[in-house]
């Protein structure tokens, strides 16, 4: 008697967590049909599309592996394009993480009115690319923009510049503008990081009389890995795929000289008169596949090490 | 006696720190006042004088801005399609992650890994597949159409933040709840969405922001010009006008004033939503 009461508790507990299949659909369905509908099946088509040639008309001819041997060796803008793209991830990346982290420091070291600038730094973050872009294209033009109008002041009038207008400084530019826009974003993630380092740690190097270079490098930066490794992944996923910024500032001009894998996507589905969405279908696929095989190898490798050293 | 000569030593090492931190700030900050002293200004003062101080000042601007230059309708686009996505992918994915977090089901990880599937999922990988299926069933060139894509795209960050959230929530209580009676929907209405609140204004705030940002989903999915969202509307707004420098700032403003107005009362809110999925 005693036992199957018990046994009738357990069976409550468990009921607890259980629900009908009706139930669990009335929760679920409503999210999961959405997601099928817009997000699944048109990923599953554009894999679909990029072996095949989709021109107007519901015209679909098979094509194989066609699309992606014509981009990979007789395609020299996609060519650009990855170049661009790849620089571009690389030093954006950098910079986001090591500027970000420097940022967090300089708040972190106490400095006046901290609570002030954490508020202030982080506004670009919350503008539109749109916004953002106008604003950097006017501070980059020739004759009236902030960029050469304080080169001006600074008495350095000789290194004016048609910033968005000749290839060799544009890429450059629009790198700017972005890191303008991401860089609060990243001194509040590592700033509510640093703040969870357990200060005894800090202490005890203080005692030391470390410096704090010395600090930075053998101290901080190890406990703060995870974050870093978060940060970098972030990064380089939100590099990889930018669109917005160079298609308000450049449109992926001058001379092909901005031109990134995602603006070239977009120019051949609907700019260029080629009629066919499973070519740009073709260099999305590519790349999506590369983007997931980097973060897989990077997180791999960064996590290895964590598990070896401690 | 040695601490005065300590803390002067102190100064001074500061000093660089205290100048990169003011100039950091004059370059996040500084762009920002710009425009929006352009805002108040035409563009034959600007021309003169790019850096002046608006006067007199020309109110009147925003004004035309709204009514001549179809501003009005931009933003009530946005507001539409912002607004109608924010609540729907905020139940929808309120209730999911309640289901997630609460119901052990066979399927339960399958469910999780297929949605949480979406957080890496390239937006430039669905727009050409999307336009073909919106195109497939009318909902191309409407703000419904960008409405159910808003919501699709933005589940996963949902479900994923909520989840979280939600699955800490102490078993107890909904014991308690069952006990009392409660049916599986009162439970998620007067329990889980209450408690929730806090994890469900993070992820309203964030994808607020992000929404009425939004651009690439929206640049190829409408083309009507009544129907475009604010970003389209200045980007369309300004490579009509080039010129007309002073009209296209007081659009920008048009388009930063609902965010810096809500950043002043909820700067902190709108940080941490932001930050809420790169942080742990």
């Amino acid at each position: 008697m005693f036992g199957s009461a018990g046994r009738d508790a357990a069976k409550v507990e468990i009921d607890a967590r259980r629900g009908g299949l009706g139930v669990l659909l009335a929760f679920l369905a409503p999210a999961l049909i959405i997601y099928a509908g817009f997000t699944i099946y048109p990923v599953l088509r554009t894999f679909y599309n990029a072996f095949h040639a989709i021109k107007p008309q519901g015209v679909v001819e098979f094509v194989g592996f066609g699309n992606f041997t014509a981009l990979l060796l007789a395609d020299p803008v996609f060519w650009k394009a990855v170049t661009n793209t790849a620089l571009f991830t690389l030093v954006a990346t950098i910079v986001d993480v090591v500027g970000g982290l420097l940022l967090a420091l300089c708040l972190f070291a106490r400095a006046p009115l901290a609570p002030l600038l954490r508020v202030i730094w982080f506004t670009p973050v919350l503008m539109s690319y749109v916004v953002v872009g106008i604003l950097w294209v006017w501070i980059f033009d020739y004759d009236w923009g902030l960029a050469n109008a304080s080169l001006r002041w600074l008495g350095l009038g000789a290194l004016e510049q048609s910033w968005l207008g000749q290839p060799s400084t544009a890429l450059w530019s629009v790198l700017f503008a972005h890191e303008w826009k991401w860089l609060g974003f990243n001194m509040i993630v590592f700033l509510a990081a640093l703040h969870a380092l357990p200060a005894e740690v800090l202490g005890a190097a203080e005692l030391d009389n470390c410096g704090w270079l010395a600090k930075l490098i053998y101290i901080i930066a190890p406990m703060l890995r995870t974050t870093i490794v978060n940060l970098m992944v972030l990064s380089f996923i939100g590099k990889m795929m930018v669109f917005d910024l160079i298609w308000v500032m450049t449109g992926g001009g001058p001379l092909w000289s901005t031109e990134t894998v995602s603006t070239y996507v977009y120019k051949r589905a609907f700019e260029w008169n080629t009629f066919d969405l499973g070519y740009p279908s073709a260099i999305a696929v590519l790349w999506f596949v590369i983007i997931l095989a980097f973060v897989a190898i990077v997180t791999r490798a960064l996590r290895q090490r964590d598990r070896l050293e401690f | 006696m040695a601490t005065p000569l300590r803390q002067a030593f102190d100064q001074v090492r500061r000093a660089p720190l205290v100048l990169f931190v003011l100039l950091y700030t004059v370059v996040t900050g500084g762009p920002l006042l710009w425009v929006a002293t352009m805002s108040l200004r035409t563009t034959a003062e600007i021309f003169k004088d790019p850096y002046g101080v608006p006067s007199p000042i020309h109110w009147a601007k925003f004004a035309d801005a709204w009514t001549k230059s179809n501003y009005g309708t931009y933003f009530w686009n946005s507001a539409i399609v912002v607004v109608s996505a924010v609540a729907l992918v905020t139940v929808v994915g309120a209730m999911a992650a309640h289901c997630l977090a609460r119901y052990s089901f066979r399927g339960n990880r399958l469910v999780r890994l297929l949605i949480l599937a979406g957080l890496v999922l390239p937006p430039q990988l669905l727009i050409l597949a999307l336009f073909q299926i919106l195109l497939d069933i009318n909902l191309y060139n409407t703000l419904s159409g960008l409405v159910l894509v808003y919501v699709a795209t933005h589940v996963a960050m949902t479900v994923y933040i909520l989840e979280g959230f939600f699955a800490q929530i102490p078993q107890d209580l909904f014991d308690a709840a069952r006990m009392d009676g409660y049916s599986d929907f009162e439970i998620f209405w007067r329990v889980t969405m209450p408690i929730g609140a806090p994890a469900i204004f993070t992820t309203v705030t964030l994808n607020f922001i992000i929404l009425w940002n939004e651009f690439l989903f929206a640049v190829v999915l409408l083309t009507d010009d009544d129907k475009r969202t604010l970003p389209l509307g200045i980007m369309h707004f300004t490579g009509s006008h080039q010129l007309d420098v002073g009209m296209v700032a007081t659009g920008l403003m048009i388009a930063i004033l609902p965010i810096i107005a809500l950043y002043a009362f909820f700067s902190e809110t709108m940080i941490k939503g932001m930050t809420a999925g790169a942080i742990r």
